[in-house]
């Protein structure tokens, strides 16, 4: 009995020894993270219920669902959840698509393969306020390359940045040249782990490449394209630099992805209350779609 | 193998199409940058004109007004010390934390896994908001410190998941033996552990870095002049409807700021894909 509780103390101490030891681990990690991480994002929800007076810049006074209320009935913050809704719809796929497609031409064996691999890696590396501001150079109306590039085909000339449909595409096209060697990348690792002896049995068995795509290639590679996805609309939601260097969310707010438009807010406008209530409301969003994301991509997981 | 056998029997029109496919898309990726760089080098003059000039006396006017420019070399000393400083900090704690996440069972690490994840999604505008109100209550506003914080909120948990990974690789065999040696915890992470981890922590590092460094929008809200980062000044010029288009200082300070970058992911570029491989599949 004595040796059987000596026994369990010394084991409840050298287990409350090592609790101790694992938490001293984490606890830089989790005392930053909880200063620079969670009290922001606490102190954002209880500025979403105050006024905010802008003589002490501090939180003021609980309002209730004022906040809310105000952004709920403004047309331009769903006009800004719109634009980000085409971004993502338009964007998300086409990079996907073409970085998984870009991914395959590039492995091609041949000598070049490792130069060309690793020059993708430089336009992933441009910040992406540089990419805005070099595109928005290339496109201008005026003295911009690419106007002249289409004249010479009798096209033109577009304003690329001046049109709201325009501008948008063109939006899409700058985050499409940044983000998908990024996808690339990815897609890359994904491919050149696929089983070489499968593609080979189904060589044998005379199956045409579209057989090959669809039913051998695509399956496999579905988990790696679900992950990438879930990864790359992680960024995209925070879409903001490339917005505000190409266009600065205009003409008028037909660019203006939400994160611009609350940052205009509550920055230039100085809304802070309004715009805190917007943050906690784009917050939930962004984790309720998440989490759907994310099961739909273990399901897909589950399924191939 | 059976590649190279059928490429030995016919180098394909096929095989021939796929690699000048992947030709032609790199040079369609490369060429904002190549245009970027080569107008840089441009006097005034040949920039702005119709056609677009592709031969010209090339000149460092530019970079030579720039370099000498107190302003924009302040700008990018700011950079340096926020990038390494907020990539130093999260490697230190991230390394730990992912230590603890990959070694030492903690109940609740699938829980600590899905908080990681999700917060890379919370908007960086809904913590600049409160940052910016608590640093100005504080005094910290545009201040080097500040930034360097902010910037932690992405970076730990990136180099948490990442460090995650590479200690789970590592044979476990390795710190058992410190340990039974009579060594801590702490002493057989610091001395056995980290040592044999450099490569994995440098690449951690430049990582962090590149992310840091090509950060803007916590740049605009937390600094206005002290500790300015140079991505704030291209959104200045970029955006500078003011003045006009100042082409040959935004390629210039662009090519300035994309340059180090470049140099640093080819340096590491096969911890880079793999890192972001990684990233997406455990992430």
């Amino acid at each position: 009995m004595a040796s059987v509780q000596t026994r369990r103390g010394g084991a409840r101490g050298a287990a409350l020894r090592d609790l101790a030891g694992r938490w001293a681990f984490m606890a830089p990690a989790a005392a930053l993270l909880g200063l620079t991480l969670a009290y922001p994002i606490f102190y954002t929800i209880q500025i979403s219920f105050s006024e905010l007076n802008l003589g002490t810049f501090q939180p003021d006074g609980f309002v209730g669902w004022d906040n809310y209320r105000t952004v709920i009935e403004d047309d331009r913050f769903w006009q800004a959840l719109r634009v980000t809704a085409i971004y993502l719809v338009a964007a998300l796929p086409l990079q996907i698509v073409l970085g998984f497609s870009i991914a395959w031409l590039i492995n091609a064996e041949w000598q070049g393969r490792g130069v060309v691999r690793a020059l993708f890696i430089i336009p992933m590396v441009v910040a992406p306020v540089v990419a805005g501001g070099v595109w928005r150079m290339i496109l201008d109306p005026l003295w911009g390359l690419a106007n002249h590039l289409i004249g010479l085909f009798g096209l033109g000339p577009v304003d690329w940045l001046g049109d709201p449909t325009l501008a948008m595409a063109t939006v899409v096209i700058i985050d499409t040249w940044r983000w998908t060697p990024f996808v690339v990348l990815i897609a890359t690792a994904a491919i050149l782990a696929l089983p070489k002896e499968v593609f080979e049995a189904a060589d044998v068995d005379g199956a045409n490449w579209w057989y090959k795509l669809r039913w051998i290639a695509l399956p496999l590679l579905m988990p790696m394209i679900a992950a990438t996805f879930v990864v790359r609309w992680l960024g995209a939601v925070k879409m903001f630099d490339i917005a505000l260097a190409a266009t600065g969310g205009g003409p008028g707010h037909a660019t203006a992805v939400i994160n611009l438009f609350i940052y205009d807010e509550a920055f230039r406008s100085l809304r802070f209350a309004e715009s805190s209530a917007m943050a906690i409301i784009v917050l939930a969003l962004t984790m309720i779609l998440t989490g759907l994301f994310l099961l739909g991509a273990r399901r897909l997981e589950r399924r191939y | 193998m059976s590649t190279q056998a059928r490429s030995d029997e016919r180098p394909t029109l096929g095989h021939r199409l796929r690699i000048a496919g992947g030709l032609f898309a790199c040079a369609v990726f490369l060429f904002p940058v190549a245009w970027m760089v080569v107008t840089s080098f441009k006097m005034p003059r040949d920039i702005f004109t119709t056609p677009p000039k592709l031969f010209f006396t090339p000149t460092v006017d530019t970079y030579i007004q720039y370099f000498g420019h107190a302003e924009v070399m302040k700008r990018m000393a700011n950079t340096v010390i926020v990038a390494f400083g907020s990539g130093l900090v999260s490697i230190v704690a991230g390394a730990m934390a992912g230590y603890a996440l990959a070694r030492l069972p903690i109940r609740g690490a699938p829980t600590i896994g899905v908080i990681i994840l999700l917060s890379r999604g919370v908007p960086p505008i809904a913590l600049a908001v409160p940052m910016f109100l608590v640093a100005r209550k504080l005094g910290l506003t545009d201040q080097h410190i500040t930034l360097i914080l902010a910037y932690c909120t992405f970076l730990i948990p990136y180099v948490m998941w990442l460090m995650r990974g590479f200690f789970l690789s590592l044979p476990p065999e390795l710190e058992e033996s410190a340990l039974l040696d009579g060594c801590s915890r702490f002493g057989a992470f610091f001395r056995i552990i980290l040592p044999i981890s450099m490569p994995g922590l440098v690449s951690t590092l430049i990582f962090c870095v590149i992310l840091a460094w090509e950060e803007l929008l916590f740049a605009l809200v937390l600094t206005n002049r002290n500790a300015t980062t140079i991505p704030v000044a291209i959104a200045g010029i970029a955006g500078d409807t003011v003045n006009g288009a100042n082409w040959g200082a935004l390629t210039a300070v662009g090519t300035l700021t994309v340059a180090p970058v470049v140099v640093f992911a080819l340096a590491v570029q096969k911890w880079l894909i793999k890192g972001i491989a990684d990233g997406a599949i455990k992430g």
